[in-house]
């Protein structure tokens, strides 16, 4: 043990003479904090997107509160006032926009993951669902292909160069500057000289992580004592993948070669995990499975709307009454009760086609994962952004709550529009209080 | 004595194990990209154009209906897999393939691949283009990194030296023997690529054979600049080792680094609004008129009495046409006047993005033939909005048709669901189709890259020039 200390403190005082790893680490460290700073910037405008859109939403809710309460003996006031208290709207114009945001989670900074993908928010009124979730975020697509350099991405990538950077010449650099016959003559093996060398990095790099991640928290000024599980198990998966390029590293410092070839071998070893091996899964899998053609879903409901109003109002009613009981069919000719009945059939058909698609890219999207230990670089992405709440899954639990939201409203709508009932100002409030 | 010289570092590379190996791996991976890329590619394309023309069957056998209800029917316009984008998949995964045309609305082209795939696919498509733009200029620098060093550290140099050869000499012969031995794998492969091209691809694309000439050349000067410029970094490194951990470095701030800097940083320095900002402005300037003191109500009324007085009457019952159709398209050309006012300020701010990027082109030739290689393929920026212009046109035209249609034929005093008309009118609408821009357009639009990459080629020459003679020789 004390041969051990004694290597690594002789070892620390080595490494920490030569430049080419001061400038190593500098160079590291600005990529990290450049990333946590470039992460933070794209969240903050995230949030300050769906700031402005939850502004907007209450300002134009406030003037429905407003309007309810105009005296309606004058004639001015009377249009307001039917926009208020109308469930079904004025004209064409439907009664309110309702946004749902999908606001990022806390450590959504140092990992945006899949999030530059989706919307962060949706607006729908009571309508269907279906024709209003088909819109996308303003995005420049070569944005989106090169990325995000997150603090994920100086970890996944950059990382791995560090330690291949430090261990290319572990031995080599003995061999090659003379040295190695005087740690030969050694009282301790070279094994043991070599192991601790070895160790000396790896807890450099692993104290670099930590440095970098807690800098993370800090300057995105993200508790940890808040997200303590998090914070731990973003840890354990970064000293695991340093821990796996160590011991790739490992195997090739023990194969002897020249420090050029290892320095040539360790990079090697990281084109393949990082690029090669998930661009070739990649390839083969969207060769072999194509995505499936979701126009098809656009078209089943502009058909399914076709005929509900080709068709006798009938059509529509006969479907939707059975299935809503709660509903009475009193009469059954008002254009407002087969005009919103029918949305409810739109977004029925619409749903049924939408997960069977899912269940298409799921089964797509298992292929990927089952082969994704070939590419510990994604895998390790991944499993980052799934704890940063990131992913493409955190995305569609976003859109379940935005159609049990959508839900929700269209209870409240429906009962009274199918009593042919206006809203009420405790109607309006209850409202309120949901958006 | 250049021939002599270009032979033998042809003969002691293609004799050294390491690089055997290397070029085995990346020809093979080369022959995947190309064969997988080209199968899957003509699969996504048979599905598109399927797909586009069923949704054209659909739209001939919709029935007999109101022209306007046949609008709000609407149509599919599905973006056709270009032909090359099999050597470069570029923006492809990232931008919609759909987009659903009607009445009244510029919808969005919708569902990129990479919405519908977990975190992979952010690790990109193995492609031609990846691994000529990354990996091909790797084995570069495993050829060069050591070609001048080596000949010091054994002495060979000034053996060279003393047969009479020039220094410059000398440097070229190792240029070029290096050049060729990346043409060598290079060459064969992209062949097979166009071995692969069929009628087919021609039909779909006819500059194709122009286009991959140009995207050929394109990537034999940037091999050209990077073998180069890693055998000058060689000739005046200090010893092998130096000379490869500067050529890495340089390759990973080049390839890895800056690519992902610049495209970040430009999204800083040209903010772009949000999806609702752009949809609130649209329709704040459709009702309050463009210059905000046009309101709708005013421009209606405005255009009622413009038509009233053209047919010389004083209501809109006596009108010998359709009130209704007119004042649907005139809404909806209002409509497309704001739209186009407004989606030009975005794409306007996107190429100014990518702008930066080609600049960046003259610090990194990697940026310059990636965003070259892109466009020849098909696959950029510039393909995408020409497609979303295309489709946006193509709904104009037929929505117009139908509105013209209501206007001159359902005659006042008919009800709406009392005036049909049925598969003639809609077969009177072309199906959709589009042509890739051509390659005269898309060589102009990337002359940032065309001309990076040749300046990088004449400074490098230049420099090569100068410096060449006073290469130490010890």
């Amino acid at each position: 043990m004390k041969t051990l200390f004694h290597i690594l403190s002789f070892e620390w005082k080595t490494l920490w003479r030569s430049s080419t790893l001061k400038i190593l680490l500098l160079v590291v460290i600005g990529a990290g904090i450049y990333g946590i700073f470039f992460g933070k910037f794209e969240i903050d405008k995230q949030q300050q997107r769906i700031a402005q859109v939850q502004q907007y939403e209450r300002q134009q809710f406030d003037s429905l509160l407003v309007w309810v309460k105009l005296d309606t003996t004058f004639e001015a006031n009377k249009e307001k006032y039917q926009k208020a208290v109308s469930p079904t709207g004025v004209g064409w114009n439907k009664h309110f926009t309702y946004y749902l945001t999908h606001d990022a989670p806390p450590a959504a900074g140092l990992c945006l993951g899949q999030r530059d993908l989706f919307p962060v928010y949706y607006g729908f009124n009571v309508t269907d669902l279906a024709r209003q979730v088909n819109v996308g975020e303003l995005a420049n697509p070569m944005k989106l292909l090169t990325g995000n350099f997150d603090l994920s991405y100086v970890i996944v990538f950059l990382f791995p160069l560090l330690v291949v950077a430090l261990f290319y010449n572990l031995y080599a650099g003995e061999r090659e500057g003379g040295t190695l016959s005087l740690l030969q003559s050694q009282p301790a093996s070279l094994r043991m000289i070599l192991f601790s060398k070895g160790l000396l990095r790896l807890l450099i790099v692993w104290l670099l992580a930590t440095v970098l991640f807690v800098l993370g928290f800090v300057l995105q000024g993200v508790s940890i004592g808040g997200n303590i599980a998090l914070f731990f198990q973003w840890l354990l998966i970064i000293y695991g993948y340093c821990l796996l390029w160590t011991l790739l590293m490992g195997i090739v410092v023990w194969l002897r070669q020249s420090a050029a070839l290892s320095a040539m071998m360790g990079l090697g070893v990281w084109l393949v995990f990082t690029l090669i091996t998930p661009a070739l899964l990649n390839l083969f899998v969207l060769a072999k499975e194509p995505l499936p053609n979701r126009a098809e879903m656009i078209h089943t409901v502009r058909n399914l709307n076709d005929q509900n109003w080709e068709k006798p109002r009938s059509f529509v009613l006969d479907k939707f009454y059975p299935e809503n009981p709660q509903y009475n069919p009193v009469d059954t000719t008002d254009f407002s009760k087969w005009y919103y009945a029918s949305f409810t059939l739109l977004d029925k058909e619409a749903n049924a086609l939408k997960a069977q698609f899912e269940e298409q890219v799921k089964k797509r999207n298992a292929l990927l994962k089952k082969w994704e230990w070939l590419a510990p670089a994604a895998l390790v992405h991944e499993r980052l952004s799934q704890l940063s709440d990131t992913d493409r899954e955190s995305h569609l639990e976003f859109v379940k709550e935005v159609h049990a939201y959508h839900q929700e409203l269209k209870d409240l709508y429906y009962a009274r529009i199918f009593k042919g009932e206006q809203f009420s100002s405790d109607d309006l409030q209850t409202l309120k209080e949901r958006l | 004595m250049l021939k002599l010289i270009i032979k033998k570092e042809i003969l002691t590379a293609l004799r050294d194990i390491r690089l055997q190996i290397s070029g085995g791996i990346l020809i093979v991976l080369m022959l995947t990209a190309v064969l997988v890329g080209r199968q899957g590619q003509r699969k996504i394309g048979v599905e598109r154009t399927k797909a586009q023309s069923a949704m054209y069957d659909k739209w001939l056998n919709q029935g007999n209906k109101h022209p306007h209800s046949a609008a709000h029917y609407g149509q599919f316009a599905f973006k056709p897999k270009p032909v090359l984008s099999f050597l470069d998949v570029g923006l492809d995964n990232y931008t919609g393939i759909s987009v659903f045309l009607e009445a009244h609305k510029q919808n969005e082209i919708l569902f990129s691949a990479a919405q519908d795939s977990n975190g992979m696919t952010r690790f990109g498509e193995m492609t031609a283009a990846l691994i000529l733009q990354v990996l091909l200029p790797l084995l570069i620098i495993f050829l060069t990194f050591n070609i001048f060093s080596k000949e010091r550290e054994e002495g060979t140099l000034k053996l060279i030296h003393a047969q009479g050869l020039s220094l410059r000499q000398l440097f070229l012969g190792k240029v070029w023997g290096t050049y060729l031995m990346v043409l060598l794998i290079f060459l064969p492969i992209i062949v097979l690529a166009y071995l692969l091209l069929d009628d087919q691809s021609v039909n779909l694309d006819g500059g194709v054979t122009m286009k991959f000439l140009s995207l050929t050349s394109g990537y034999a000067i940037y091999f050209l600049v990077f073998v180069l410029l890693c055998v000058l970094i060689s000739a005046f490194a200090k010893s092998s080792g130096f000379s490869l951990l500067l050529l890495l470095g340089l390759w990973i701030v080049s390839c890895i680094i800056l690519p992902k800097a610049t495209t970040n940083l430009a999204d800083k320095v040209y903010p772009s609004p949000s999806q609702f900002e752009f949809r609130k402005t649209i329709k704040d300037k459709v009702k309050k008129g463009i210059d905000g003191h046009n309101p709708s109500d005013v421009r209606l009324a405005s255009l009622k009495q413009q038509v009233l007085d053209q047919y010389g009457v004083s209501t809109i019952e006596e009108l010998p046409v359709n009130w209704s159709g007119i004042a649907m398209q005139a809404g909806e050309e209002y409509t497309d006047q704001v739209y186009d006012s407004e989606f030009s300020k975005i794409e306007e701010i996107f190429k100014r993005q990518n702008r930066l990027s080609e600049w960046a082109g003259f610090v990194n030739p990697y940026l310059a033939v990636r965003n070259l290689s892109m466009a020849l393929a098909g696959t950029d920026f510039e393909h995408h909005i020409a497609f979303a212009r295309a489709a946006e046109n193509y709904r104009r035209a037929f929505v117009k048709k139908m509105n013209k249609d209501m206007e001159v034929n359902h005659k006042p005093g008919v009800g709406y669901g009392d005036y049909n008309v049925g598969m003639e009118m809609w077969a009177s609408i072309e199906p959709f189709s589009y042509q890739l821009p051509s390659t005269g357009t898309i060589l102009s639009n990337q002359w940032r890259s065309i001309t990076a990459l040749v300046f990088w080629l004449v400074i490098l020459f230049f420099l090569a020039n100068i410096y060449a003679p006073k290469i130490s020789k010890l």
